[in-house]
């Protein structure tokens, strides 16, 4: 370019320069080519809400690149150089945004998380209490059912040992008939007497006292003696001794002479220790034979004196 | 000749014997590594092989002594370079929250899946 000072040259450089000033004149409101699209790219990025505030020194200094970029320039080369730097610090700028928008996400997703992890463990423990619980109700249930048929059982024990008792008692009821029925042959085989309504009757002949004498003859002991020995061994028995006559002789003296046998009677079983109050002696006379007067047969039957004995107050009273 | 220094001063930036821009060349260099860390070849590899060549670029200009051009060569390949890295940066605390996100959504469904098998 070393044209020396050469008139022509000289003016073709004043007019190349004046022709480039005025081109540049022209081009001064025009802005580098691409930078145009920079500064777009840059606004869009500052009004996104979500990272304007995220990257702020990268943004600041995206800014300042873009405003270099948009200077015009002349030097094509250089104004290319601009928008390449701006554009990728724009770019670098976002991408430090975005950055910084995922990490703050991060902390609402570790949130997220945690409650998704929570609630799982809040719905496992859920789970396992209702299974506890249904378990729970299975036990209770089955518990139940032992307790009814522990119940049932019972009440089969029972109803079983209420028919074994019953069973037992109508046993101990046969039983003590047939003790009673035993004790009451006992009681006639003991006396030799008969079993009337009246009560155990022992009837002793006229073979205990003389003829018109009141006074037990010596032999009289052994029928009398069955007595005492049956008195004693049934101490809640009371009896009546009860004097008969023929009809022979006088009704007053007969009436006497039954009742004179019959507190003999009666003297004789206190003396062998019969309580006198268990003992009542009555003198009937001549009324109430049990055979005829004609014959001496009968008048000899007639001649008697009979040993009422009570009812036991209660048969088995007598155990 | 009132017009003659403005036009020598024109030209004479140009073609001053300027340094090497040894400082951009290693700011570009250690953008690029920062990138490299950041696992930028694996995530911005475009960028990061953008970088790359401007940086060798820019040492071949070195080397044809076209200073300028080397200077900005290397201050794109430090841009590019730190495009790099912030882009792989993102990519990956992108990949971390949509993971956080899956998992969550299947811990989700598991839970709710779970849940209707109980009822």
């Amino acid at each position: 370019m070393n044209h020396s000072n050469s008139m022509p040259v000289r003016t073709l450089i004043a007019a190349a320069v004046v022709a480039a000033l005025i081109a540049g004149c022209a081009s001064t409101p025009r802005q580098p080519m691409g930078s145009a699209e920079v500064r777009a790219k840059l606004t869009q990025l500052q009004s996104n809400t979500n990272l304007a505030n995220r990257a702020p020194v990268a943004l600041k200094d995206a800014e300042s690149a873009v405003k270099v970029a948009e200077t015009p320039q002349k030097d094509l080369e250089l104004a290319a150089h601009r928008v390449y730097i701006a554009d990728r610090k724009v770019d670098t700028a976002r991408a430090l945004a975005e950055t910084s928008a995922a990490e703050a996400e991060r902390v609402t997703l570790n949130q997220m998380s945690e409650k998704a992890r929570l609630d799982s463990r809040t719905r496992e423990v859920d789970r396992a209490k209702a299974d506890a619980s249904m378990a729970q109700v299975d036990a209770a249930n089955a518990r139940a059912d032992t307790a009814e048929q522990k119940v049932a059982t019972n009440q089969a024990r029972n109803d079983a040992d209420a028919a074994v008792l019953a069973a037992k008692v109508s046993q101990d009821e046969a039983a003590l008939a047939q003790q009673q029925a035993s004790e009451l042959q006992r009681q006639v085989a003991l006396l030799q007497a008969r079993p009337t309504d009246r009560g155990l009757v022992l009837t002793l002949g006229d073979t205990l006292f003389a003829t018109g004498k009141s006074e037990l003859k010596s032999g009289a002991s052994a029928n009398l003696d069955r007595i005492t020995a049956f008195m004693s061994e049934y101490p809640n028995r009371t009896a009546l001794i009860e004097g008969f006559t023929d009809s022979m002789g006088a009704d007053d003296y007969n009436q006497q002479l039954s009742q004179r046998r019959a507190d003999s009677v009666k003297r004789y079983l206190v003396g062998k220790g019969v309580g006198s109050e268990r003992l009542s002696a009555n003198g009937r006379g001549e009324n109430s034979p049990v055979a005829d007067n004609e014959s001496l047969a009968g008048r000899q039957q007639n001649r008697r004196v009979e040993v009422v004995i009570s009812q036991a107050p209660q048969i088995t009273g007598a155990n | 000749m009132a017009l003659g220094l403005p036009f020598l001063f024109l030209f004479g930036t140009a073609w001053a014997a300027k340094p090497a821009p040894t400082e951009n060349l290693q700011a570009a260099q250690q953008a690029i590594a920062n990138a490299e860390r950041v696992d930028a070849a694996v995530n911005s590899a475009v960028e990061l092989g953008e970088a790359r060549n401007k940086l060798a670029l820019a040492t071949a200009a070195v080397s044809d002594k076209k200073m300028v051009v080397a200077q900005r060569l290397a201050d794109e390949s430090r841009a590019e370079a730190e495009l790099a890295a912030a882009r792989s940066t993102a990519a990956k605390a992108s990949a971390v929250n949509n993971d956080m996100k899956r998992s969550t959504s299947t811990l989700i469904d598991e839970m709710q899946r779970k849940t209707g098998e109980s009822k």
